[in-house]
């Protein structure tokens, strides 16, 4: 009568329209890559740009900020909200870490003070994120609302923290460079963004926790009748959105060599318009993890490709906003039916 | 003989691979009110959206008058002279009553300038007609369900409908409301107005039909005249199988189980009951009078003012769902839409949501411990779902509902409120649901079974409790009690013949 149903494929999503809307990315992203390739322009020995290892590593570089915060903004938009403070938290996290690096060092071994830093850095954004999700969950003000002023308000604290100055981080020996020296390596940015997408995949897929998002999003009333503790639930993804805006932020203030309280600007959109392509909801109650990171990648090869081909950066925009609206527009037709 | 206003033929459909209707067919005389009868996903609904235009047939032809016409969508249908009055009601929540019945409506073109006094007065004329007494100014979401209902009616008859088609337009209305529309029905009759009425309630069809189309498995079964067949006759046809009613089942009931005394909420005043193991409460009372108020109440929706409760003699108290789950309650909500089901979510994943702390006690779901879960309770409720994979959504309003009963019957509870559970579902369905309810009465559970058909709560209940305005005007016992008096003690003795 009922038929016993397959294994859950990892990340894969666990109904039937989930996996087609993953598919649709998957088969978009494919034919990006291939008509980058086509057009990719070649080096002395006639092999494709696009195709060296090089380039490749380096897309996966760039799109792993943004990549590493859409992760948990799908936790977020799968619950049937939306955090805009991401950015902003972005650049409190590499104000923090660049201050405690060079101005408040707390003494010690290197690895001590860098810990420290980044522990700081991560526990404020964490905070904040908490904060945000608190005031949602206790006084049921709209998500949109509350992460707007956190938008406002922790950029805010970002620039009254660091005397709206940028806090350089040297090349020298000193303990702030050692940091910027291990975490602006290629490997280690991408490492991070892998390993968290594991983990956020599988926290989605597989665990209770990833469940009850889902479910909350999907029909909030029915899961305060099926007893849910919704108001935990909140404030957990805004904390993990937070989180990982933290850890954005130290990768991004390892990188650029500074703590910038004006960094993150807009990355917000970056951000939800990856979780868009991806196949999520923003109604919430649907999305998968590995929609998100294809719709990351769609974007990393698209800009990746213009720039190899010396497109203008304002038409690269332009024809960023015509694949999210294609992308989404493909993904609703199929559900048209429902 | 009547001229044949509309006739639908060879309809396929199917949505995501899953054929809805094959060959379904259906035609409709001038003045003739028709019954759409048939089991749950046998394709009522699908067929009734596609001819009126909200979803679009993969193949099959629609005459109205003898020509072949083409229905793009819901206002092409509304041009031919054809609305319809969904069950789930489409109305705009925070919009006027005025306002809804102008929307959408081709009468008024779009752009023009909204004259609100002219509007008011198009709306009143046709609430006179529902025999509905309300300001149209009101916003709909002030509303009773039941007044919706007749706003919703209101609003198809302001459309000027040479056929109207209602699926079941009687599920939230009580008797005296459901006699005016009978009455309004045979007025619309006599206009030569055809109606498609969509119902399971045997009763009615037989009062007010003139013929019955039957489906089964998404296919037209055949076509009577309502005079020429019995009730066991049509059920046969829906099922394709022998049908016979259950008789009232004699129950032995036990120790007292849950006593509440004084309980007084924002909506309920002094309420005092027990139910005992093995017993099946009945709750009458009108939309409105506090029966899901009181369900609310018991799993710890709702704030407890004043009260006690006991379980097996002991103080208990729901404090929150989590604490009223702890001691063994569960309910099943009255919307399976709105409070039950995560759409989206898989048939697995809804049974499953509101225990997955016993399941996955490491926090790490499991699914072949969620299968093994889930499957026993399938086969005791007869669920048949192509795959536990599927989305919720994608089943048939009965089976959606057994999926709720999986959800409550997972934790093997003591005591279950279940919030007219046979709401807009089919007879054989509904035959299950009993079934479901005798077998956990057997199992010594307590069952508290609130209903807005006096029929099955005289047949399936012990006793029976009346509710008005969040008090409990009368007790019964089952065996003795009678339609005649369960109503009077719903009705408000002051104003009675007003509508819920």
């Amino acid at each position: 009568m009922t038929a016993i149903p397959k294994r859950a494929s990892f990340f894969w999503g666990k109904s039937a329209g989930e996996r087609r809307d993953v598919s649709l990315s998957l088969a978009a992203l494919i034919a990006i890559c291939l008509l980058a390739i086509a057009i990719s322009p070649t080096a002395f020995d006639g092999s494709r740009i696009f195709l060296e290892l090089g380039n490749l590593t380096d897309i996966l570089r760039q799109v792993s900020i943004i990549g590493i915060i859409s992760l948990a903004m799908t936790f977020v938009i799968l619950t049937g909200g939306i955090d805009l403070s991401v950015g902003s938290i972005l650049a409190l996290s590499t104000s923090v870490v660049a201050l405690v690096l060079t101005h408040w060092n707390p003494g010690g071994a290197q690895p001590f003070v860098i810990a420290v830093a980044m522990l700081a850095a991560l526990a404020v954004s964490t905070a904040a994120g908490a904060f945000q999700g608190a005031v949602i969950a206790l006084f049921e003000v709209q998500p949109f609302v509350v992460t707007l002023a956190g938008m406002i308000g922790i950029r805010g604290l970002a620039k009254w923290l660091s005397n709206n100055a940028n806090i350089d981080i040297g090349f020298g020996r000193d303990v702030a460079s050692t940091f910027a020296g291990i975490f602006r390596g290629k490997s280690v940015i991408i490492g991070c963004y892998i390993g968290l997408a594991l983990i956020f995949g599988l926290l989605l897929s597989w665990t209770v926790f990833g469940r009850h998002v889902r479910a909350t999003g999907d029909n909030e009333r029915a899961s305060r009748y099926a007893g849910l503790p919704i108001r935990r639930i909140k404030v957990l993804v805004y904390a993990l959105s937070g989180l990982l805006s933290g850890v954005a932020g130290i990768l991004y203030a390892a990188e650029n060599h500074q703590g910038n309280p004006n960094s993150g600007i807009a990355y917000e959109l970056d951000a939800i318009a990856a979780v868009v392509i991806g196949g999520t909801r923003l109604s919430g109650g649907k999305g998968t993890i590995l929609g998100t990171i294809v719709g990351t990648l769609m974007i990393g090869v698209l800009t990746n490709m213009l720039r190899l081909n010396n497109v203008d950066s304002n038409v690269e925009m332009m024809v960023k906003a015509v694949i999210i609206i294609l992308a989404v527009a493909v993904q609703r037709q199929g559900r048209v039916a429902q | 003989m009547p001229q044949e206003i509309l006739r639908i033929s060879d309809v396929d459909k199917s949505y995501d691979g899953v054929r809805a209707l094959r060959g379904a067919g259906f035609s409709l005389l001038a003045g003739e009110v028709h019954a759409l009868m048939g089991e749950n996903g046998a394709g009522k609904s699908t067929l009734s959206k596609i001819i009126a235009g909200a979803v679009r047939a993969d193949r099959g032809s629609l005459l109205i008058d003898g020509r072949v016409v083409t229905v793009n969508g819901p206002l092409d249908a509304q041009k031919l002279g054809i609305s319809i009055i969904y069950q789930e009601l489409d109305l705009f929540p925070n919009l006027t009553v005025a306002e809804n019945m102008a929307i959408a409506n081709h009468q008024f073109a779009e752009g023009g300038r909204v004259r609100f006094a002219e509007l008011d007065r198009f709306a009143e004329r046709f609430l006179k007609q529902v025999g509905l007494s309300i300001s149209p100014r009101r916003p709909v979401a002030s509303l009773s369900i039941g007044e919706m209902q007749l706003v919703a009616i209101a609003r198809a008859l302001s459309m000027n409908a040479r056929i109207i088609i209602m699926d079941e337009p009687t599920s939230s209305l009580f008797d005296d409301s459901v006699e005016r529309l009978f009455r309004l029905i045979s007025d619309l009759k006599s206009k030569g107005v055809a109606i498609i009425y969509v119902s399971h309630k045997m009763d009615e069809i037989f009062r007010i039909c003139d013929r019955v189309t039957v489906m089964r498995d998404g296919s037209t079964v055949g076509m009577r005249a309502i005079a020429e067949i019995t009730p066991a006759e049509l059920i046969r046809m829906m099922v394709g199988r022998e049908w016979k009613a259950r008789e009232r089942p004699v129950r032995q009931t036990g120790d007292a189980l849950l006593a509440v005394s004084g309980l007084t909420t924002r909506k309920l005043r002094d309420v005092s009951f027990e139910v005992r193991k093995g017993e099946v409460l009945g709750i009458a009372g009108l939309v409105g009078a506090g029966r899901s108020s009181l369900g609310a109440a018991l799993i710890g929706l709702d704030k407890w003012k004043r009260g006690q409760m006991t379980l097996h003699g002991r103080p208990a108290r729901p404090d929150s769902v989590r604490k009223a789950f702890k001691l063994g309650l569960r309910l099943l909500p009255e919307d399976r839409k709105l409070q039950g089901l995560m759409m989206q979510m898989s048939v697995l994943e809804n049974c499953t949501i509101a225990d997955l702390g016993q399941l996955a006690p490491d926090g790490v779901v499991r699914r072949r411990r969620e299968v093994s879960a889930v499957q026993p309770l399938f086969l005791h409720l007869t669920l048949k779902a192509a795959s536990l994979r599927a989305p919720v959504g994608t089943l048939s309003g009965g089976n959606q509902q057994k999926v709720l009963f999986a959800r409550c019957l997972l934790a093997n509870p003591e005591v279950l409120f279940l919030d007219d559970p046979t709401r807009g579902i089919d007879v054989g369905a509904k035959e299950d649901i009993y079934a479901i309810i005798e077998r956990l009465a057997e199992q010594g559970k307590g069952v508290i079974f609130v209903s807005s058909e006096l029929p099955e709560l005289l047949r399936c209940c012990d006793r029976i409790l009346v509710m008005r305005e969040g008090e409990i005007t009368a007790r019964f016992d089952a065996a003795t009690a009678t339609q005649e008096d369960i109503m009077t003690f719903a009705t408000n003795p002051v104003s009675s013949g007003e509508f819920v």
